[in-house]
C-alpha cells in the first residue's frame, strides 16, 4: 500500500529535517532523534516502492554512521583519515536533508505541488518557476546522457584534452536543447491557460488526512525535543 | 509585450535557468567532498562555469524581477538541500541588487551586466555561512565528538570569519571575469545559431 501524503506535509517535513540538519548532534539521544527522523523518509520511499533508492540511501547513511562511531578517536590523524572523516561527517550531517528532498521530488506530482502552493497563497511567479525547476532535473539528466553518447560516437571522451574544452563541449549542447525545450514548454503551458487572469482550478482535491497529521505531529515533536535537549539542558 | 508584468513564459525561463545553474553548482559541489580546501575554491569554479548559462539568461531578461525571483528560488533550493536559512538574506539581497544594477542599464548595457553578474555571484558565499556563523560551537562539537584537532583546523583554516571578505571579493572578481567568458561563449555559439 502506498501512503499518500499531502504536499504541504511533505514541505513541512523538509522544513523540519533541514532545521535539524543545521544543528549538530552531540549526545547519543540527539543522534537517536536524528536517525529516527531520517528513517521516516526512507520508510516512505519503501512504501512508494522505490526500493532501489531507499536501499541505496540506507546503505550509504548507515555506512557513514558506523564509520563515524567506530573509527574516530583521538589518534585519527593523517591525510587519509582526514579525508575519510570529511566524507562521513558530511554524509552523516547532510544526508537526511538530501533523502527527504529526494523523496519529496520523486513522489510529488507537479499538479499536486502547484495546487498546494496555491492553497498556501504563494505568489504565482515562485510557484511556476519552482515547478519548472522540479520538472527540469530529470530532463537535464536525460539530455546530458544523450549528449554524452553523441560525444562518445565522435570520440570526444571525458578527460581527453583540457578542462575548458570539456566544459564547453558538454555545456553548450545542453544549453541549446534546454532552451528549445523551454520554448516548447512555455508554448504548451500557455495553451493550457497558465498565466491567465482567472484563478486556476485543479483536478486534484487536496485533503489533509490522518496520516498527514500524524507525520506533522511526529516531526514537530522531534524538532522540539531536539532543540530542547540541545540548548536547554 | 509592452507591460512591465512578468508573463508565464518568463517564469518558465527563470525555472529552466535556475535548474541549470543548480546543476552546475551541484557538479562543482561534488568535488568539494574530496577536501575542505576545494570547498573554498567554489568561489572560482562556480562563477566561471556558471557564467555560460547566466550570460544566456541575461540575454533573455527584459523586465525587472527575473533575477530577484531566481535568487529566491536559489535560497529555497539551498534550504532544501540542507545549507540552512542563514545564507538566504545574502542570496536574496545579492539577487535584488544585481537586478537593480542590470535594470539601470536597461538589461542591454554590457558593462552593467558584468557588474551585475559579479554581484549575483556573491550568492555562492552563502554556502559558507553555516560554517562561519556557528564556527565556535561547531568546532567544540567536533572536538567533543572525538575528532582530531588537525581535522578541525584544516576545515576552519580555509573558511572562517577572517577569510570570508577575501572569498567575497574573489567571488565578485571571478563573477566579472566569468561574465566576459560567458559572453564570448554565447557570442561564439548562440548568436551564430540565431538563438539569442
Amino acid at each position: 500500500m502506498a501512503l499518500k501524503l499531502d504536499p504541504r506535509t511533505k514541505l513541512f517535513m523538509i522544513f523540519a529535517v533541514s532545521a535539524v540538519v543545521m544543528m549538530s548532534a552531540t549526545t547519543p539521544f540527539l543522534w537517536m532523534l536524528r536517525i529516527a527522523m531520517t528513517m521516516v523518509p526512507i520508510g516512505l520511499l519503501t512504501l512508494e516502492k522505490k526500493y532501489a533508492s531507499a536501499f541505496r540511501f540506507l546503505l550509504l547513511y548507515s555506512a557513514a554512521l558506523v564509520l563515524l562511531f567506530t573509527c574516530i578517536s583521538e589518534q585519527s590523524e593523517g591525510f587519509l583519515m582526514a579525508l575519510l572523516l570529511g566524507y562521513c561527517c558530511i554524509i552523516a550531517q547532510f544526508m537526511p536533508a538530501m533523502i527527504t528532498a529526494w523523496y519529496v521530488v520523486r513522489t510529488t506530482r507537479i499538479d499536486e505541488f502547484v495546487s498546494a502552493m496555491q492553497r498556501m497563497h504563494v505568489p504565482d511567479g515562485i510557484t511556476i518557476s519552482l515547478a519548472v525547476v522540479m520538472r527540469f532535473f530529470p530532463t537535464i539528466r536525460e539530455e546530458y546522457a544523450s549528449i554524452r553518447d553523441a560525444m562518445k560516437m565522435r570520440e570526444i571522451m571525458l578527460g581527453g584534452g583540457n578542462a575548458a574544452r570539456m566544459v564547453e563541449y558538454r555545456m553548450i549542447p545542453l544549453l541549446f536543447s534546454c532552451v528549445n525545450i523551454g520554448d516548447e514548454l512555455s508554448a504548451a503551458a500557455i495553451t493550457r491557460g497558465l498565466g491567465g487572469k482567472v484563478k486556476r482550478t485543479s483536478v486534484e482535491a487536496l485533503n489533509m488526512g490522518m496520516q498527514d497529521y500524524m507525520t506533522i505531529l511526529f516531526f514537530s515533536a522531534a524538532l522540539i525535543l531536539f532543540m530542547v535537549f540541545k540548548y536547554l539542558k | 509585450m509592452n507591460d512591465k508584468k512578468l508573463q508565464a513564459k518568463d517564469f518558465i525561463t527563470i525555472g529552466i535557468f535556475t535548474a541549470l545553474l543548480f546543476v552546475v553548482e551541484f557538479a562543482c559541489g561534488m568535488l568539494g567532498f574530496i577536501h575542505p580546501y576545494i570547498v573554498a575554491s567554489y568561489v572560482v569554479m562556480i562563477p566561471l562555469v556558471g557564467s555560460i548559462p547566466m550570460m544566456l539568461f541575461y540575454t533573455k531578461i527584459e523586465k525587472f524581477g527575473m533575477l530577484s525571483i531566481m535568487s529566491v528560488l536559489l535560497a529555497i533550493i539551498m534550504f532544501v538541500t540542507g545549507m540552512g536559512y542563514l545564507g538566504a538574506p545574502l542570496i536574496i539581497t545579492a539577487g535584488v541588487v544585481a537586478d537593480l544594477i542590470a535594470a539601470s542599464g536597461g538589461y542591454k548595457s554590457f558593462k552593467k551586466t558584468v557588474i551585475s553578474h559579479g554581484v549575483f555571484c556573491l550568492w555562492i558565499c552563502a554556502n559558507y555561512f553555516p560554517v562561519v556563523v556557528s564556527a565556535e560551537s561547531y568546532r567544540q562539537d567536533l572536538l567533543d565528538g572525538g575528532y582530531s584537532a588537525e581535522y578541525c583546523d584544516n576545515l576552519f583554516r580555509a573558511i572562517n570569519y577572517k577569510t570570508i571578505p577575501v572569498l567575497l571579493i574573489l567571488c565578485f572578481t571571478f563573477g566579472c571575469i566569468g561574465a566576459f567568458v560567458g559572453k564570448a561563449v554565447v557570442k561564439k555559439h548562440f548568436e551564430k545559431a540565431g538563438i539569442v
